[in-house]
């Protein structure tokens, strides 16, 4: 049982008009500070390398080939089912890609289990946040709306890089 | 002729004067509460959002208007319009300023001078009450009853300390003229009602708080455990009135608390001043009180509702009886 000791209040207190002129004072002085509110559409959120924004994919040093292999880590660690892939062959060195990537913008927590996942350093949670469109389908993205240089994503690279340097073997294909 | 037009003109001034100024009211409202909050509040709608009252005016017109099943349908019209009427019915004997020449006649910065202003204050925002506890009980639903029946039994307590507050200042003046209760706080500072009456001062701003409906006693509305209060089934223009309406008695009891304590239009020191000096006179008192209106609604919490009826009549009622005593028994005796 929890015995609540009720504070025996001041004759000033009790009058409740002294305590009412303190707190006005408090709101007075609070007038004056300097706001908080961010003007979204013109004041956009800033963003660090920390920042997890939306999963995108990083394109080969030819920008055009994903370093993706569509080898299903990714899919398989997503804990919101948001990722599906199918994989084929190719004539080039490294030997699969993915015929269709697509993430269901709906459904990503953006957790980043994929990043982690990826082997290949293919997948990298971007700087982008936000996400508006007209239908549920223009926000299952492919990847066409999911490529992105290796240039847009240097700076979480190099951050990914840096906390996994303990145990990170380079993969071949970065 | 002459004098009709000079009283239509008055009445045009004054009467969109005021209703502008309620309209600035709902903006000032949510520029003050965001502020407290650290927020910025309207900025979008002209600059700094000063046309906000104007577009929220639109939405109000544009948006559908709802009767509910099984109410009142001619009361339920009646209560906005009984809820507004008053509160600005009250406003025509509020002295704005002095002497002032209006189309080459000398005449009075407001609507009416009569002898009885004070008492028709009173009378007239009384009739406010109707409004609400005909739109609580006609809406048919229970919240909406029991926001007008706590209302209107919170107006209805908090009028007696209102009026008692208000008495005590007419016997100090002796007489129930606005006008020669301003007239009696000529001179300096220290003439104002304010320090001669300090507990009727109290008393009546704590009781304008409850008759307005507002913070910390706004049971009227206590969304909490009423939804919205006796205008939870309203919409459109209809709930606007009821808005206006409470703005408008807000106008209504700031000035009067500027009138009867502050010295209203008077100048403090210079007793010659124009009249447009005494009107900003005059609207600077009253802004300040309708800024506390604002102040003390994003200050304090809601009371409970017994503690609302005990502040009322073992607190309130008992010092602005004995106030009236002991003021009456100081002017008899010397």
């Amino acid at each position: 049982m929890v015995i609540v000791k009720r504070k025996q209040l001041s004759l000033a207190e009790r009058l409740y008009l002294p305590e009412v002129v303190r707190a006005l004072s408090i709101t007075l002085r609070v007038i004056f500070k300097k706001k908080v509110t961010r003007q979204y559409p013109e004041e956009r959120m800033v963003t660090t390398a920390v920042t997890r924004g939306q999963p995108r994919l990083v394109l080969l040093d030819d920008n055009k080939s994903l370093a993706c292999v569509s080898c299903g880590l990714c899919e398989a660690a997503c804990p919101a089912y948001a990722i599906t892939i199918d994989g084929e062959e190719t004539e080039r060195f490294i030997e699969r890609e993915p015929k269709r990537f697509e993430i269901d913008m709906l459904r990503c927590i953006l957790c980043g289990f994929c990043e982690e996942a990826c082997p290949k350093d293919a997948i990298f949670m971007s700087d982008e946040l936000e996400l508006a469109d007209f239908s549920r389908q223009a926000l299952i993205y492919d990847i066409d709306k999911l490529k992105r240089p290796r240039a847009a994503l240097q700076k979480r690279i190099d951050y990914f890089y840096g906390i996994n340097d303990r145990w990170r073997k380079r993969s071949s294909t970065s | 002729m002459t004098p009709v037009l000079v009283m239509l003109l008055k009445t045009l001034l004054i009467f969109g004067g005021v209703i502008t100024l309620a309209a600035g009211m709902t903006l000032a409202e949510r520029k003050v509460s965001a502020w407290i909050q650290w927020r910025i509040g309207p900025n979008r709608v002209g600059p700094w959002g000063t046309l906000q009252p104007l577009a929220d005016g639109v939405k109000f017109v544009f948006k559908e208007e709802l009767i509910p099943d099984g109410a009142n349908p001619l009361l339920f019209r009646l209560a906005p319009m009984l809820a507004a009427g008053p509160a600005m019915m009250a406003i025509a004997v509020i002295p704005f300023a002095g002497e002032i020449t209006l189309l080459g006649q000398p005449t009075t910065l407001s609507i009416a001078d009569f002898p009885l202003s004070a008492l028709y204050v009173v009378a007239v925002s009384g009739l406010g009450v109707y409004g609400v506890i005909l739109g609580g009980w006609s809406s048919n639903s229970k919240y909406s009853l029991l926001g007008g029946l706590r209302a209107s039994a919170q107006m209805v307590s908090y009028e007696l300390a209102l009026i008692l507050a208000l008495l005590s200042v007419v016997v100090m003046s002796g007489s129930l003229d606005l006008r020669k209760i301003v007239e009696a706080q000529a001179g300096g500072l220290l003439q104002w009602n304010l320090w001669r009456q300090p507990l009727a001062f109290l008393l009546f701003l704590l009781a304008t708080f409850a008759e307005t409906n507002r913070h910390p006693f706004d049971f009227a509305e206590c969304e909490p455990e009423l939804v919205g209060g006796f205008h939870t089934e309203y919409s459109s223009m209809k709930f606007a009135l009821f808005f206006i309406g409470e703005y408008v008695a807000m106008i209504v009891m700031a000035s009067m608390t500027a009138t009867l304590f502050l010295g209203g239009p008077e100048v403090p020191y210079w007793p010659a001043a124009p009249w447009f000096v005494q009107l900003a006179t005059f609207l600077l008192k009253t802004g300040f009180f309708l800024f506390l209106f604002l102040w003390v609604r994003w200050t304090l919490p809601r009371f409970r509702f017994d503690q609302l009826m005990g502040l009322g009549w073992k607190v309130m009622l008992p010092l602005a009886l004995l106030n009236v005593f002991v003021t009456g028994l100081v002017i008899s005796l010397f």
